[in-house]
């Protein structure tokens, strides 16, 4: 496979941010015709998605609780993006990062905030690890990372389920770890609702990736790989280190996205733990043209899609992969943004005439 | 270990391989014209899902082929129209199509059987009995009472390579992905050309899909496809984009899962995990890549979209 990754990479960093927004009036105007084929009127299920994502105070919340792994997810695929490398493993880096905090966290007795430290450094270290695999084969063996991230995702599944149904099931029906001990948890931080301090660390690791990429000399060099391999050697630059620190990191972004949703949500992990939040993060950055910042309202749209559907689902009885449809259908059209820009263009062009 | 080694894992290599050889192909194909298809698993799904819906409606499951056809090429269409005409990025586009598909089968299972999970069993593709293969020991299990796809896998290699290399056309597609701007000036249309090729690799992708739901199992579930496309084109890089390479690589990959299936039954979870087992074609696959590819070159204006100059 070539590299044809870099020319869009540089693009969506100059890419106004008309597209995305586009892209999803896009998706929500051909969805509609789906909605039609169910017997129900779009608009009104519309409305029931608005009301599912932000009508009240307890929906919202879900809605911010939704947007925490996404946001890091969305963070993670970005980082290694930037140096031009395809992570689309998030998912099992996620997994492997929450289990491995899941049993550090009812294993071991630590005091409250060191525990919950070592909790995100946990998930953190072997996401690294398990997305540092497929780095190493990049760097060293010339294999194709995206074949190899989206090939370990499967292992990562099977292992994790193997170890939560056979391994450190607790007692009970549901196969799931026992709790972790309160010393490890996040807490709620507002009443009724499931939203917790995990929002603090979204935050605080969007400001840490914006700051790594553009301040310091590995963020440098990492950039320069990305945008044009040949010459950042030229320069200098080792592409091999590089592209392996890219795709730690990125897997320490993944992992750290398990380790809070164990910590701050389920206090455990089960089986089928990520509702393919991993995955969802390569849509959440592109859609926020890989911008760490945007990242957070791209997350926070995709955190909508959640719960906006499951009220749909309720109500209408409109089937809630609907979305995931539509997901598709605006990473397609952010793929084939030619496709509406030379339109709008023309229509700016016959304005000025 | 005289049980790992028979007839039957013969006949399970050959059931596991016909989708991977015939999704090899549907790769190769638009490879080889300059257009990565990595939607190649979302096609595979959405193709199993037509499949087992048009035999599951009309009880004709040639319906359902022409049906799975259809959805392929349909999708394929789309990938070309962003990517060719609006020159988008082919992996992004690539994985759109996989999570609408992943999507797409999701809503319409739930839309038309309200639930979820896979569809009811509908009538699968007929096996062809050839009577005098009935009583030969190996030529028996491996041609006989097989279905149509399989022939059409088997056959697909020397196909494809009579058109790639011996017709205008597969020359035509070749040129394209090697380079577009030298076959534009000698009047190739590059678009075309490399459309005719994403809608045959849709086909293809398509029917390797209905291989799956109705002939590998009678039914469609959600998200069987389950990383096939991704092998596919894991075995188009190690057979280097070449008909007869690929070919192989297809059928090692389908062995090696059937190597893995035999096991599970020789060693029962008790004495070891089924994980392992059903983790290995992930794994094997990685490492093969890893121990044997060396430096893997694909068509030299692959993943690049054309612009034509303008006049």
């Amino acid at each position: 496979m070539a590299k044809s990754s870099f020319s869009l990479r540089e693009w969506l960093e100059t890419t106004p941010i008309i597209v995305p927004v586009i892209a999803v009036i896009l998706a929500f105007a051909f969805g509609a015709l789906f909605i039609l084929a169910t017997g129900h009127n779009p608009i009104q299920a519309y409305i029931l998605f608005i009301r599912g994502a932000f009508g009240n105070t307890f929906n919202l919340m879900e809605t911010i609780t939704k947007s925490i792994p996404l946001t890091i997810a969305g963070l993670a695929f970005l980082f290694a993006y930037r140096c031009g490398v395809f992570n689309i493993g998030t998912e099992g880096q996620l997994l492997i990062g929450a289990i491995a905090a899941s049993l550090v966290g009812f294993l071991i007795k630590l005091p409250p905030v060191i525990h919950q430290i070592v909790l995100i450094l946990t998930g953190a270290v072997f996401g690294a690890l398990y997305a540092g695999i497929a780095g190493w084969l990049k760097a060293y063996r010339g294999v194709n990372e995206i074949l190899s991230t989206l090939m370990l995702n499967y292992p990562a599944i099977y292992l994790t389920h193997f170890l939560v149904v056979k391994v450190f099931k607790a007692p009970g029906v549901v196969p799931a770890t026992p709790l972790i001990n309160k010393s490890a948890e996040l807490p709620v931080i507002i009443p009724d609702t499931r939203l917790h301090a995990g929002i603090f660390i979204v935050i605080g690791l969007i400001f840490l990736v914006d700051f790594i990429l553009r301040k310091t000399v590995l963020g440098y060099e990492i950039r320069a790989v990305g945008f044009n391999p040949t010459a950042a050697a030229y320069s200098g630059i080792s592409i091999r280190k590089n592209v392996i620190i890219a795709i730690m990191i990125s897997g320490a972004l993944a992992g750290i996205a398990g380790s809070v949703e164990v910590m701050g949500l389920h206090h455990r992990f089960f089986d089928q733990f990520s509702p393919g939040y991993g995955f969802d993060g390569i849509s959440v950055s592109l859609v926020a043209l890989l911008n760490p910042f945007a990242t957070f309202f791209s997350a926070l749209f995709f955190g909508a899609m959640r719960t906006g559907s499951t009220e749909m689902q309720i109500f209408q009885e409109i089937p809630r992969q609907l979305m995931t449809l539509y997901q598709g259908i605006i990473l397609f059209f952010i793929a084939g943004q030619l496709i509406f820009i030379t339109f709008i263009r023309k229509i700016i062009r016959k304005r000025k005439e | 270990m005289q049980n790992i080694f028979s007839e039957a894992l013969l006949a399970t290599t050959i059931n596991l391989s016909t989708p991977l050889i015939i999704a090899v192909f549907a790769g190769l194909i638009s490879e080889r014209s300059g257009v990565i298809n990595l939607a190649l698993e979302g096609m595979m799904l959405a193709g199993a899902c037509a499949a087992a819906l048009g035999s599951y409606f009309t009880g004709n499951p040639y319906i359902g082929l022409m049906a799975s056809i259809a959805i392929g090429m349909l999708m394929a269409l789309a990938h070309a129209y962003a990517t060719i005409t609006w020159r988008g990025d082919q992996i992004i586009s690539g994985l759109a199509l996989i999570v609408a598909s992943v999507g797409g089968t999701g809503f319409i299972l739930q839309l038309i059987f309200k639930h979820g999970g896979n569809t009811p069993d509908v009538t699968p593709l007929p096996r062809i009995i050839i009577p005098f293969l009935q009583n030969i020991p190996v030529l028996g299990v491996l041609i006989n009472k097989q279905t149509i796809l399989v022939y059409f896998a088997y056959l697909l290699p020397v196909l494809m390579y009579l058109f790639l290399y011996k017709t205008p056309l597969g020359m035509r597609i070749r040129a394209c992905g090697e380079d577009p701007r030298t076959a534009d000036t000698l009047g190739i249309n590059v678009y075309l050309t490399r459309y005719i090729a994403v809608l045959i690799s849709g086909a293809l992708a398509g029917l390797s899909g209905a291989y799956l739901s109705i002939v590998q199992l009678s039914k469609f579930q959600e998200n069987m496809s389950a990383g096939r496309g991704w092998i596919a084109i894991a075995a188009l890089i190690l057979g280097k984009w070449r008909p007869w390479s690929v070919f192989l690589a297809a059928l090692f990959f389908g062995f090696t899962d059937a190597i893995q299936l035999t096991m599970q039954v020789v060693f029962p979870d008790s004495k070891l995990p089924r994980e392992i087992f059903l983790s290995l074609p992930y794994i094997l696959t990685i490492l093969v890549l890893a121990g044997f590819v060396g430096k893997a070159i694909g068509p030299a204006a692959g993943g690049k979209p054309y612009e034509k100059e303008q006049l």
